[in-house]
C-alpha cells in the first residue's frame, strides 16, 4: 500500500526526514519497501512566461514560442490552442523524462528551433486536463522549478502491510504510528455538516436480510450533485497513492477510503428502483454485471447490496454498473457499511476480484468508523460538489460489534518479551496508540482496545505492542540456559547421509529435481495402466503442465536433467538423486511418500587421457558403483538377477534386480532407447534406483571386526571354453560348492569370444585364491583341490579346457 | 719378503688411495679389477695363502677376507654415490603433465548449505525432524492458526491436491507434528522442501526451508534473538550485525523479522540489499497460544519460539549466486564448483 508524506503531515507533523521515517516506520512493524519522488520527473520543469507568439512558417497548425525562464529565453514550438503571450506556463527543458515515456532533447520542428517544451497537466504527471496546456495563475514567478512553486514535493512510501494491520491500511492509521513513534498528536480531519436537506429518513430506508454478512450498514442522500472532475489536490492526492481520478463524486469516496480505511460506495440515488436498500444473498447462479463492465455469476452464499428490485452491488467487493455515479448524476445515496470479513473474502476470492475495498473489509475495518467515515464524504460532497445534505443517518446496526477488553499481566508480559517495563509504562506506551489502560492490582492490568485493532484479541497481542513500542533491538539477547534434549539421531537420517556420502566418493554428483513432473511422463516411461507409477497425486492448481503431477518415479526428472546437460555439451554425467516419491493411498488421506536413490551413469567411463584412451561406459561400470554402495553399507549377500518383470523403461536383456536375501531391494539396468527418445537423449543412460524402505532393513545393525587371516594365500588361474549361454554366478557358484572352506575367492579375469573360439562359445579365465584359516596350504592339496574344480565345472558345464 | 700383514696394509692403503683419486665409473671398475678381480691383487694374495708359513696362514687368511670384504663395499659405495650424483643431474620426469583423472563427484549446494545449518543447530541442542510434503490442510494451517478464509492465508500462495491436502507450503507443519506426539521440553529444526504457487527470477515453485522450534519454561523473546544471533554469526560472521523487526505471522506472537547487514556491501547499500544495506533472511517468533492450546500445551508452564528461513536464500549470499533457478537446472558444471 502507498502512502504521501505530504498527506500524512495532514494528520500528524512529521518531524523526521523521509530515510529516518522509513526507517523508523519499518522497525515498528510497517516495513517501508521503497521510497519514491512522484514528481522527480519534474526535476527539469521550470514556470516559464510566453513572451512572444509568432505562427510557424512551414506548419498552420504549429506556433513559434519566445519563453522566458528566467535567467534567459527559449525558443519553442508548440501545437496547443490555449497559449497567448503573457501566459505562465509550465516548460520542460531537454533531460525530462516525460510520464508517457518521451525523453526531451533539444530538436528542431520543420526546421524551427524548439529548446523545451510546454506541457499540459496530463503531460506532466499532475493532473487529466489534457485539454490546451496548463495555464498558470500569476502567483508564480518565470524561472521558478514547477513542483516547488506548486507545492508538489512528496514522498510516496510503499508499505508491504501484514494481514493483520488493515488499521494502518489508510492515512490516518500510519498517523497513529507515526504519532506514536515521535511522541508527536495525532489530528483527526475536523468534520462541519452542513445538513440542509431533507430527513435522510425520509429519502431512503435499509433492510439488512443478512445480518451475519452484514452487521452495519448505514446510508445518506445527497442532493443538488454536481458532477464534475475533482480539484487539483484531491486529484493529486488520490494520483500520488496510486488511484485514478475519475470524477469528484467518486474520488471523494476514494480518498475518505484512503483517509480513514472505510471503502465507501456512492450509488446514483435516481437509479435505485424505490429509492432503498436491500441487503440480501444471491441467489445460485444469479447474473450480475459489475462496474468493470463484467458480468458475474454469483453464488447462494454471496452478498448483494440491492435496490427496491435489482441488485445493485457485490457487496464489499464492486458495485454495479447499473447504478453508477455518471455526468448527469444529481442525487447520490452513500454507503458506509460494516461487511463481515469472511463473507467479503469468499466472494472475492471466488469472483477472482481484488479490489481495495475487498481488501480491506477482508482484514477488518473498524465497525465503529462507519460514521465518522460517511460524514467527512458528506462534508467533502458538500464543500467540492456543491452537494445539499439531507438530515441524518439511515444506520442499522443490528449486531453490536463487542468492544474487546483485555486483561494482561504485566509479570508474564516480561517473562514473554524478555524486558521489564513497568505498569507505568506499558500505560503510556498503549496509550500513544489509542488504547485505554486500567489497573486492575498490583500486576494486573485492564487493557480497552480501540475498535479498529481487529487484530489484537489476547494478551500476547497486548505484549507484542508492547516490545514492538519499546523496539525489538532494545530486548537484550540472552542463550536459553534449558537443557538439550539428546535424542539418538534416527538411522533413516543416518544412512542416507552416509549413502550420499558414499556416491560422492563414487565420483558422482548430487543433484536435486523438482518433486513434480509431467503428467504424460508415465507414458513416456512406457508403463502400462495397472502400474500405481501411472496414477500421480495431482495438482489442482499447476504452475504449468511440466509441472502437474507428484513424481511417481525418480527417473523422470533425472532424465530432463540429462538432456538439459546434454544440451549444453556436458556429455560425460555421474549423476544422482536422494528423493522422494509420492505414490496414492486409496485409504488414507495423504499419498504414500518413499524415499530413494536414483543413479546413472552416461558417456566415458575412462576420460581420455594421455595415459589411456576413452572408453564408453556401460552396465557393469555402474554394477560396480551399485556392489561398492552395498559394500559400503556392510551388505554382503547381494545378488542380481534377471527380473521376472522388469520396469519397462529398461532395455530388456540389459537389466537386473538388486536381491538381498530374497528381497529386491533396487534395479539395475540400460534404458530403453524409446525412453531415451521420448527425452531426447542420444547416448545410452545406464541407471539404478534403490528404495530407501526395502534396503535399510538389509543393512546389519551392528558392525563386527573380523580377524585377518593367520596364513598366506595362493592363487591358480584356470580358462574354460563354455557355451555362450552359461552364467559367470552359476559358474562361481560350482567352483565355490567344491570347497567353501578353501576357496577364498574367485576373480573373472578375461571374457573373450570369437577366433579362435568357435561360435556359441566363450573362454573365462578364472583367479581362485585358496586360503585356510588352520595352516599354510601345500601345494599338492591346492593342486588337488584345483583339480577337483576343473573336473566339476567341465562335468556340470560341458565346457572345455582350452 | 714382507710379513703377509705388512702386504695386505700395502694392498688396502694402495686401493683405497686410487679410489680416493678416482671420479669415473668406468676408473673406478678397472681399480676393482685390479684389485678383487680374476687376477687382482688381493685374489692373487688369497689364492697363494697356502704359500705362507703354516703359523701365519689363519690369521693372514682371516684379515684378506676382511679385507676383501671392506673393499668390495668401498667400491659399491664409490660406484653408487657416482649412480646417484648422475640421476640427480638427470632432468626427471615431467611433473607437469596431468595426473590420470580421478573423477570426483560433490553434494549440491543447497544440501551443503542444509548440513551447514544442521550442524550449528545440532551444535545449540537440536534434534533434526522430517514429515510428509503432501500435508494435511490441518497441519499446514488450521493448527498454525491460520483458518480458512483468512487473508493470511495469502501470505503463501498454495499447491492444492483437494480441498483438505496441500503440498505443504513451509515446514512449520512439523511443529505441529512434533509437539502432538511429545511432552515439553522440545528443541527441533525442520529441513525439508516446501512448495508455493510461484515461478519467476527470485521464485522456484519449490525450495527448501529450516524450521526451528523450541518449548520450554521461562522462553522468552530475548532467548530466541540470542539463539538467532549466535546462528547468523556461525553461519556468516561475528560482525554481521542483525536486527529484529515487528512482523506478522499467524503462528508466532510477538513476530519479527530478522534481517542481517548484508554480506556484499557490509551494510552500505548495493544492488543485492536493494540499497537498503539490510538482507531479510528469517521469520520468527513466540509460539502463539492458540497453536499451543492445539497440541494441548499448557501456556500458563511453557513458552516458546519458532523461526523459518529458506535455504536458497543463504546459499546465495553464502556463495554468491545470482540465479534462484540454477540450484534445480543442475548443470554440471554449476554443480562441480561445490
Amino acid at each position: 500500500m502507498k502512502v504521501s508524506k505530504s498527506w500524512l503531515s495532514e494528520y500528524v507533523s512529521i518531524q523526521s526526514d523521509t530515510d529516518h521515517l522509513a526507517d523508523a516506520l519499518t522497525m515498528a512493524g510497517l516495513e517501508i519497501e521503497s521510497v519514491s519522488d512522484p514528481y522527480a520527473h519534474l526535476k527539469n520543469v521550470l514556470v516559464g512566461k510566453i513572451r512572444s507568439i509568432a505562427p510557424h512558417p512551414k506548419a498552420d497548425r504549429l506556433q513559434c514560442c519566445r519563453v522566458d525562464i528566467g535567467d534567459k529565453t527559449i525558443s519553442v514550438v508548440c501545437g496547443a490552442k490555449n497559449i497567448f503571450e503573457g501566459a505562465l506556463i509550465a516548460c520542460a527543458l531537454p533531460g525530462t523524462h516525460l510520464p508517457n515515456g518521451l525523453i526531451l532533447k533539444k530538436t528542431s520542428i520543420r526546421d524551427e528551433l524548439s529548446e523545451g517544451m510546454i506541457c499540459s497537466e496530463t503531460e506532466l504527471g499532475i493532473g487529466n486536463a489534457h485539454e490546451g496546456i496548463l495555464i498558470l495563475d500569476n502567483s508564480h514567478t518565470p524561472g521558478t522549478l514547477l513542483n516547488e512553486t506548486l507545492n508538489l514535493n512528496d514522498a510516496v512510501m510503499e508499505i508491504g502491510l501484514t494481514p493483520n494491520r488493515p488499521d494502518c491500511a489508510c492515512m490516518i492509521g500510519v498517523a497513529r504510528e507515526i504519532a506514536a513513534i515521535e511522541s508527536g498528536t495525532l489530528k483527526y480531519p475536523a468534520i462541519t455538516l452542513n445538513e440542509s436537506g431533507p430527513d435522510c429518513s425520509t429519502m431512503t430506508s435499509v433492510t439488512i436480510e443478512n445480518p451475519d454478512h452484514c452487521p452495519r450498514y448505514a446510508a445518506r442522500v445527497m442532493l443538488n450533485v454536481q458532477v464534475a472532475p475533482s480539484p487539483f489536490w484531491l486529484q493529486q492526492r488520490l494520483s500520488a497513492v496510486g488511484l485514478r481520478p475519475i470524477n469528484n463524486v467518486v474520488d471523494i469516496t476514494n480518498f475518505v477510503m484512503m483517509e480513514t480505511g472505510q471503502p465507501l460506495h456512492a450509488f446514483d440515488y435516481d437509479l435505485l428502483d424505490e429509492h432503498r436498500i436491500v441487503v440480501r444473498t444471491a441467489r445460485q447462479d444469479e447474473k450480475f454485471t459489475t462496474l468493470d463492465k463484467k458480468e458475474r455469476t454469483m453464488e447462494s452464499d454471496m452478498l448483494f447490496i440491492c435496490d427496491g428490485k435489482k441488485p445493485v452491488a457485490v457487496a464489499g467487493v464492486m458495485g454495479g454498473l447499473n447504478s453508477e455515479i455518471h455526468d448527469g448524476t444529481q442525487r447520490v445515496l452513500l454507503e458506509s457499511a460494516y461487511f463481515q470479513p469472511t463473507s467479503v473474502r469468499k466472494t472475492s476470492k471466488r469472483l477472482g476480484l481484488n479490489t481495495d475495498a475487498s481488501y480491506r473489509f477482508e482484514r477488518g475495518i473498524d465497525p465503529e468508523g462507519v460514521i465518522f467515515a460517511i460524514n467527512r464524504a458528506a462534508q467533502l460532497m458538500n464543500e467540492i460538489c456543491g452537494a445539499t445534505v439531507c438530515k441524518g443517518i439511515v444506520d442499522v446496526y443490528p449486531h453490536t460489534i463487542p468492544s474487546v477488553h483485555i486483561d494482561v499481566s504485566v509479570k508474564k508480559t516480561h517473562q514473554l518479551i524478555g524486558i521489564t517495563p513497568d505498569q507505568e509504562q506499558i500505560e503510556s506506551l498503549l496509550k500513544s496508540i489509542e488504547f485505554t489502560v486500567n489497573p486492575i492490582d498490583e500486576d494486573l492490568i485492564r487493557v480497552n482496545v480501540p475498535s479498529f485493532r481487529v487484530d489484537v484479541k489476547r494478551p500476547q497481542d497486548i505484549m507484542e505492542e508492547v516490545a514492538r513500542l519499546v523496539g525489538y533491538n532494545e530486548i537484550p539477547s540472552v542463550s536459553p540456559g534449558s537443557a538439550a534434549c539428546v535424542e539418538r539421531p534416527s538411522r533413516h537420517l543416518f544412512y542416507r547421509q552416509y549413502i550420499k556420502q558414499s556416491m560422492i566418493g563414487f565420483g558422482f554428483f548430487e543433484t536435486i529435481n523438482y518433486s513434480f513432473i509431467s503428467s504424460d511422463s508415465a507414458d513416456r516411461l512406457k508403463l502400462t495402466s495397472d502400474d500405481p507409477r501411472c496414477h500421480p497425486v495431482a495438482l489442482l492448481n499447476p504452475i504449468s503442465e511440466d509441472q502437474a503431477v507428484m513424481r511417481t518415479s525418480l527417473v523422470p526428472g533425472m532424465l530432463e536433467t540429462i538432456r538439459r546437460n546434454l544440451n549444453q555439451k556436458n556429455v560425460n554425467l555421474k549423476l544422482f538423486e536422494s528423493g522422494k516419491i509420492f505414490l496414492n493411498h486409496s485409504n488414507a488421506p495423504l499419498p504414500q511418500e518413499r524415499e530413494g536413490i536414483v543413479g546413472i551413469w552416461t558417456g566415458t567411463s575412462q576420460i581420455e587421457n594421455w595415459q589411456q584412451t576413452e572408453t564408453a561406459c556401460n552396465f557393469y561400470d555402474l554394477k560396480g558403483v551399485v556392489e561398492a554402495l552395498m559394500h559400503r553399507l556392510y551388505i554382503k549377500k547381494l545378488t542380481f538377477c534377471k527380473p521376472e518383470q522388469a520396469d519397462p523403461y529398461f532395455r530388456k536383456g540389459s537389466v537386473a534386480w538388486m536381491m538381498v536375501k530374497q528381497n529386491k531391494v533396487g534395479i539395475l539396468g540400460e534404458i530403453h532407447s524409446d525412453v531415451l527418445g521420448a527425452y531426447q537423449i542420444k547416448q545410452p543412460v545406464y541407471l539404478f534406483e534403490i528404495n530407501y524402505e526395502a534396503l535399510y532393513p538389509m543393512i546389519p545393525e551392528k558392525l563386527s571386526a573380523r580377524p585377518l587371516p593367520r596364513y598366506p594365500s595362493t592363487t591358480r588361474d584356470m580358462t574354460l571354453i563354455l557355451d555362450k549361454a552359461v552364467q559367470a554366478k552359476e559358474i562361481l557358484d560350482v567352483m565355490k560348492s567344491c570347497n567353501e572352506k578353501l576357496v577364498s575367492d574367485i576373480q573373472i579375469f578375461s571374457v573373450y569370444e570369437g577366433n579362435p573360439i568357435s561360435e556359441g562359445k566363450k573362454s573365462m579365465s578364472f583367479r581362485i585364491t585358496f586360503r585356510s584359516w588352520e595352516e599354510t596350504l601345500k601345494d599338492e592339496k591346492i593342486n588337488q583341490i584345483h583339480t577337483d574344480i576343473a573336473k566339476t565345472v567341465i562335468k556340470t558345464f560341458h565346457a572345455d579346457l582350452p | 719378503m714382507n710379513a703377509p700383514s705388512n702386504m695386505l696394509e700395502q694392498i688396502q692403503s694402495d686401493a683405497l688411495e686410487s679410489l680416493a683419486a678416482a671420479s669415473d665409473e668406468s676408473v673406478i671398475q678397472e681399480i676393482q679389477t685390479h684389485f678383487l678381480g680374476r687376477k687382482g691383487v688381493l685374489t692373487h694374495f688369497l689364492r697363494n695363502i697356502s704359500d705362507l708359513p703354516k703359523e701365519v696362514r689363519p690369521e693372514a687368511g682371516k684379515s684378506a677376507n676382511v679385507l676383501k670384504k671392506k673393499l668390495e663395499t668401498a667400491f659399491h659405495n664409490a660406484l653408487s654415490d657416482i649412480q646417484t650424483a648422475k640421476q640427480d643431474q638427470e632432468p626427471g620426469i615431467d611433473i607437469t603433465l596431468p595426473g590420470r583423472p580421478v573423477s570426483c563427484g560433490a553434494f549440491h549446494p543447497l544440501t551443503l548449505m542444509n548440513q551447514e545449518i544442521c550442524d550449528v543447530f545440532k551444535q545449540l541442542g537440536f534434534e533434526i525432524v522430517e514429515g510428509p510434503e503432501v500435508e494435511l490442510d490441518y497441519y499446514n494451517f488450521e493448527a498454525l492458526n491460520i483458518p480458512k478464509d483468512h487473508p493470511a492465508r495469502d501470505m503463501q500462495d498454495t499447491f492444492y491436491i483437494s480441498d483438505n491436502v496441500v503440498l505443504r507450503t513451509h515446514t512449520s507443519p512439523l511443529q505441529i507434528r512434533t509437539m502432538e506426539k511429545r511432552k515439553p521440553p522440545v528443541r527441533i529444526i525442520a529441513p525439508g522442501k516446501v512448495y508455493r504457487c510461484d515461478s519467476d527470477i527470485t521464485h522456484t515453485p519449490m525450495f527448501q526451508q529450516i524450521e526451528g522450534l523450541l518449548v520450554d519454561k521461562n522462553i522468552h523473546f530475548g532467548h530466541l534473538k540470542g539463539i538467532l544471533t549466535t546462528f547468523v554469526h556461525h553461519i556468516f560472521d561475528e560482525q554481521t550485525l542483525l536486527r529484529f523487526r515487528p512482523s506478522f505471522f499467524p503462528f508466532t506472537e510477538p513476530s519479527a523479522e530478522v534481517d542481517i547487514q548484508c554480506v556484499m556491501c557490509r551494510g552500505d547499500g548495493c544492488r543485492v540489499c536493494s540499497q537498503t544495506g539490510w538482507l531479510e533472511i528469517l521469520g520468527a517468533g513466540m509460539v502463539h497460544p492458540a497453536v499451543f492450546e492445539n497440541v494441548h500445551y499448557d501456556t500458563d508452564q511453557y513458552t516458546g519460539f519458532a523461526f523459518g528461513m529458506g535455504i536458497e536464500r543463504i546459499a546465495m549470499l553464502k556463495y554468491g549466486i545470482d540465479d534462484l533457478r540454477k540450484f534445480y537446472d543442475n548443470d554440471i558444471r554449476f554443480l562441480n564448483q561445490f
